[in-house]
């Protein structure tokens, strides 16, 4: 399996000023030192080398959308945010060479952020694409259209040119798509949401985004551990600090870098990728808080074996 | 995790010891909370001695949430004398911004 991140911020899509821009061009000129490169091959190399990601790259701004890559009968993708215009393009060179499709999606909920990606989906305007979308909520397809209403977009649901459908699922049924078992949970956010774990022979990967885990609902984290059992990469919601989860974030759905690791901690999962950025943080205050988890994961990792944490940004691939 | 509480000149100390982790914050939780009831009916401050505690997980920094919900402003909780490893995870979670945090048991008030 591959795991392609197309976008990982929360809320609302964000781009860098030019004065942050500025700013990363300005360290990387101060620690090159006054070296000569002979071509930008050469100066890439050093920057890899020498500069750490938030200042030689940056975490992007599309909202979330997550392609899974299972096998070569269908595309899944969970989430429609705006990251899912890169993937429609992508996706497009594929099938010219030879790629199904066929587009199973996989959605979390409803809100603005990850669904506002598929008025720009290319393959939903072409007659040849299948869509089949995926939801726990019975309402994802008004929803769908309501934001391709006159009022809001210039192109309605009505003309999309793709077969599409929707297949509303209940959380204690797991299911058979894009080639692998599919299993969702219900979680704790505004009108509920759903994670989502895709297995295959021998490999897990879990969704879990706009889930809030509250002080007072610790007893019910069996459940979500159970969800996250074993699993080769979860993917997880962790747009605030805890400290802010539980103050002045409280009851806004969202969860924290601390949890996501006590969570995959106690499951034995492998891998996990910090989701969901908070949209105000720039590329900096991201890298202090991959930073952080590192650290908080050393601290508590107690005698188990070493979670391995990564910070999803936008066009970061992870093999499973 | 072991649990010790003691009436100390107009305060209550309570020291746990050992770590509070997935196994353990259900009795960290019950204890705390026994504790913040019993602050509140003397109406004087909680000190949580942490010098005793390896280490907590967000368990154990979510039930601090849950014993200052319990105390509803009545009485303060202060962290006091945390080793390094449970003040870089006050810091990393932004609990040090939630909770009072003195370096000694006798700064603690």
């Amino acid at each position: 399996m591959l795991v392609r991140f197309w976008g990982t911020r929360g809320s609302l899509p964000v781009a860098p000023h030019a004065d942050a821009v500025l700013a990363k061009v300005a360290r990387a000129l101060k620690a090159a030192d006054g070296r000569r490169f002979a071509n930008e091959a050469e100066a890439a190399a050093f920057a890899r080398a020498n500069l750490d990601f938030a200042t030689r790259g940056a975490y992007g701004g599309a909202t979330p959308c997550v392609e899974i890559e299972a096998g070569e009968e269908a595309f899944a993708i969970c989430d429609m945010g705006s990251g899912l215009r890169d993937f429609g393009l992508s996706a497009t060179r594929r099938c010219a060479e030879g790629h199904p499709r066929v587009y199973h999606f996989f959605l979390s909920h409803l809100h603005w952020d990850h669904i506002m990606g598929f008025p720009f989906f290319r393959p939903a305007y072409e007659s040849g694409s299948r869509i089949i979308i995926h939801t726990g909520h019975a309402d994802a397809e008004a929803a769908l259209r309501r934001q391709q209403e006159a009022i809001s977009f210039p192109v309605p649901f009505d003309a999309l040119k793709a077969h599409i459908e929707f297949v509303v699922h209940r959380p204690e049924e797991s299911f058979e798509a894009a080639g692998m078992e599919v299993s969702l949970v219900r979680q704790s956010h505004a009108r509920g949401s759903f994670g989502y774990r895709f297995d295959r022979p021998g490999k897990a990967v879990v969704y879990s985004t706009d889930a809030e885990h509250k002080p007072e609902d610790m007893d019910l984290e069996e459940d979500v551990e159970a969800f996250f059992a074993n699993a080769d990469l979860v993917i997880c919601d962790t747009m605030y600090s805890l400290g802010e989860a539980v103050s002045l974030k409280q009851d806004l759905g969202h969860s924290s870098n601390v949890v996501a690791v006590d969570l995959c901690h106690a499951a034995g999962a492998r891998r996990l990728a910090l989701f969901h950025h908070e949209p105000s943080y720039t590329d900096a205050d991201i890298q202090r808080m991959y930073d952080e988890t590192l650290r908080y994961e050393e601290a508590v990792r107690g005698g188990r074996p070493k979670l391995e944490v990564v910070c999803a940004y936008d066009g970061l691939e992870v093999a499973v | 995790m072991d649990w010790r509480v003691r009436n100390d000149g107009g305060r209550l100390v309570a020291s746990p010891t050992g770590r509070v982790d997935e196994e353990s914050w259900k009795a960290f939780s019950t204890q705390l909370t026994a504790a913040v009831r019993d602050a509140v009916a003397a109406q004087v401050p909680l000190v949580l001695d942490l010098s005793g505690l390896e280490y907590m997980t967000s368990k154990g920094l979510r039930a601090l949430t849950m014993a200052k919900n319990e105390a509803g402003g009545k009485v303060v909780i202060r962290l006091a004398a945390p080793n390094e490893t449970m003040r870089r995870i006050l810091s990393i979670s932004r609990y040090d911004m939630l909770f009072p945090v003195v370096d000694d048991v006798d700064q603690a008030g």
